[in-house]
C-alpha cells in the first residue's frame, strides 16, 4: 500500500481566494460571516446572515463562451483547484501522468443556482423551455468534468456526494485509489454554492438556521450558518512527490467512515465514533497521538453536544487533553466545500504549529466539555489531527493527517 | 418578411457563434461554419425564445442542413403561430 501525501491546496471560500487568507483568518478568529447578500430582494427572508464570497467576477476567472457552461459550483472547483496544483508544482503533461491522476469531486448539493434560476423560469414566468446547457451546468459531476478538462486528467474521475461529509469522501476515495496504485496523483475536494432562493427557504424550512452567527461548542449557539465555496487538493503517493521533489503539505495517513443507521437527521455519537475509530485505526495513530480535532462543529445544538459524546467515546481520557475546534465560525457551513476547506487547518496546525480557535465562543455548554481553544489561536506542536465530518443522513468521513518532516 | 427572418437568425448566429453575419452564406450549414455541437443548440434555444415558436426536434438536421433550411423552417413555424393566434381570435 503506498502512503498518500498532499502536495497542494486551494480555496475559495467566504475569506476570498485562497488557502493562505483563509488560514488567517481562521488563525485570527475572524469570520467571514456577514449580513446575506440575498438572491431575490423582494422576499422576506428569516435567515439574516451568511458566509458568502465577497466580490467573486466570474469574468476574471473564465472567458464568456466558457461561463454559460458552469454553474457556480464549477467555477468555484476550478478556480481552487488551479491554486491547488500551483502550489503542488504538478505538471500534468509529464509522461503518463495525465492518464494516471484521479479526479474526485464531492458536492452536497449539485448545480443549485442552476436549477433555481430555470425552475424561476419555467413555473414563475411559464417559459415553455428551459436553457439548453441546464443539465450540464447543474449535473453533480460537472465539477470534476471541467477539471479533468482544464487540466488534462485522464484517469479515473467521478463525483461524490454526502451532503456536509462530500468532501471528506471524495478525499476517501482519492486517498484509496492512491494507495492500492489505481492512481500516482488525485485532485480531490468539494464544492457548493446554494445561495439561491429555494436553497435558502430550504435551509430556513428545517430550522437550524442561527440568526445571528455560528458559534460552535458554546452554550449560545443557536444553528448554523449557511457558507459556499470550493476547497480541492492534490493528492499524490508518497513515491510520486518524493520523485518529482515536491514540498509535501502534510500526510494523508488514514480515513474512517461509517453510517449512523438510525435517522435522516438526528446525529448519532455512535455512529460519529465509529468513524474516528476507523481512521484512527487506519492511519495505524492511538488516541493519544492525536493533537487536535478539527470539529465538524455545525454550531446546531443536537450535532455539536452529540460530536462531543463521540470524541469521548473514541478517545476516552485522552479526550480531556485534545484540542478541539470548529472553524466554521470562520467559513459558515459551505456543504460540500467544508470537508476540504476544514484541511487547510488540519494543514495549517501539523506545519505551523499553531491551533485556530473556535472563534464567535461565548460560554461553554455543560453538554460540550471538551477544550475548544475558544477564540484565541494556541501555539502548540502537534504531530497528528483529525478532520470530521457529519452529513446530514448519517454518513461520516475523518481524515486522519500527520504532520511529514521528510 | 423572410429577409427580416433571415437577418434576426444571422443576428443569433452571430452573437453566440462569434461569426460576422456577412460571412454567412445561404448555402452554408452550421457545420460548415465552424459552430460547435453545444454552440448549435444555444443557438436553436435563442431562435425559439426570440421568434417564440418550438422548433422540430431532429428535422431538419440543423447541423449538416443549410441555413436556407432553417431560415424556411423558422419562417415557417412564424406564420403557422401567426395564423393559429389570429384562429384562437374567432
Amino acid at each position: 500500500m503506498h502512503r498518500v501525501v498532499i502536495t497542494g491546496m486551494g480555496a475559495v471560500s467566504a475569506l476570498g481566494l485562497g488557502a493562505a487568507p483563509l488560514w488567517r483568518a481562521m488563525v485570527e478568529g475572524r469570520s467571514g460571516i456577514r449580513p446575506l447578500v440575498s438572491p431575490d430582494p423582494e422576499a422576506v427572508l428569516r435567515m439574516q446572515v451568511g458566509a458568502q464570497l465577497p466580490a467573486f467576477d466570474p469574468a476574471q476567472h473564465f472567458d464568456d463562451a466558457r461561463l454559460s457552461l458552469l454553474d457556480p459550483i464549477s467555477q468555484f472547483a476550478l478556480v481552487a483547484a488551479r491554486e491547488a496544483i500551483a502550489q503542488s508544482g504538478i505538471d500534468f503533461s509529464t509522461g503518463d501522468l495525465g492518464d494516471r491522476t484521479a479526479t474526485v469531486i464531492g458536492t452536497g448539493v449539485g448545480g443549485e443556482a442552476s436549477r433555481d434560476h430555470q425552475s424561476r423560469r419555467l413555473y414563475r414566468d411559464n417559459a415553455k423551455r428551459i436553457h439548453p446547457l441546464s443539465i450540464l451546468r447543474l449535473m453533480p459531476n460537472a465539477p470534476a468534468s471541467h477539471i479533468t478538462i482544464e487540466h488534462g486528467l485522464r484517469g479515473p474521475a467521478f463525483g461524490v456526494t454526502s451532503a456536509c461529509a462530500s468532501s471528506n469522501h471524495a478525499i476517501t476515495q482519492a486517498v484509496a485509489m492512491l494507495r492500492t496504485g489505481l492512481a500516482d496523483a488525485a485532485l480531490a475536494g468539494g464544492t457548493d454554492a446554494s445561495f439561491s432562493l429555494s436553497g435558502i427557504r430550504g435551509w430556513e424550512a428545517m430550522r437550524v438556521v442561527a440568526p445571528d452567527t455560528c458559534r460552535p461548542f458554546c452554550k449560545q449557539r443557536r444553528g448554523l450558518v449557511l457558507g459556499e465555496g470550493a476547497g480541492m487538493l492534490v493528492l499524490e503517493t508518497l513515491a510520486h512527490a518524493q520523485a518529482r521533489g515536491a514540498v509535501i503539505l502534510a500526510e494523508l495517513a488514514g480515513t474512517g467512515m461509517s453510517a449512523d443507521a438510525v435517522n435522516i437527521v438526528a446525529p448519532s455519537a455512535d455512529g460519529a465514533a465509529r468513524a474516528i475509530r476507523a481512521a484512527l485505526q487506519d492511519a495505524q495513530l492511538r488516541p493519544e497521538q492525536i493533537g487536535y480535532i478539527n470539529a465538524h462543529g455545525t454550531a446546531t445544538i443536537a450535532a455539536d453536544a452529540s460530536e462531543t459524546r463521540a470524541i469521548h467515546m473514541a478517545f476516552g481520557e485522552h479526550a480531556k487533553r485534545l484540542a478541539v475546534s470548529g472553524t466554521k465560525a470562520i467559513h459558515g457551513h459551505a456543504l460540500g466545500a467544508s470537508g476540504t476547506l476544514e484541511i487547510v487547518a488540519a494543514v495549517g496546525a501539523l506545519r505551523e504549529g499553531v491551533i485556530p480557535p473556535t472563534a464567535n465562543f461565548l460560554d461553554p455548554d455543560p453538554a460540550c466539555d471538551l477544550d475548544y481553544v475558544p477564540n484565541t489561536a494556541r501555539e502548540q506542536r502537534v504531530d497528528a489531527v483529525l478532520s470530521n465530518s457529519f452529513a446530514f443522513g448519517g454518513l461520516n468521513a475523518v481524515l486522519a493527517l500527520r504532520r511529514f518532516d521528510g | 418578411m423572410t429577409a427580416t427572418v433571415q437577418d434576426q437568425i444571422f443576428e443569433i448566429i452571430e452573437e453566440y457563434a462569434q461569426i460576422d453575419a456577412a460571412s454567412i452564406r445561404l448555402d452554408s450549414t452550421i457545420r460548415d461554419l465552424g459552430i460547435a455541437s453545444l454552440d448549435t443548440i444555444e443557438i436553436l434555444f435563442d431562435i425559439e425564445e426570440h421568434f417564440d415558436i418550438t422548433l422540430p426536434e431532429l428535422d431538419p438536421e440543423f447541423e449538416t442542413d443549410n441555413v436556407q433550411r432553417l431560415i424556411a423552417i423558422v419562417t415557417q413555424a412564424v406564420d403557422s403561430n401567426a395564423q393559429s393566434s389570429v384562429a384562437t381570435k374567432h
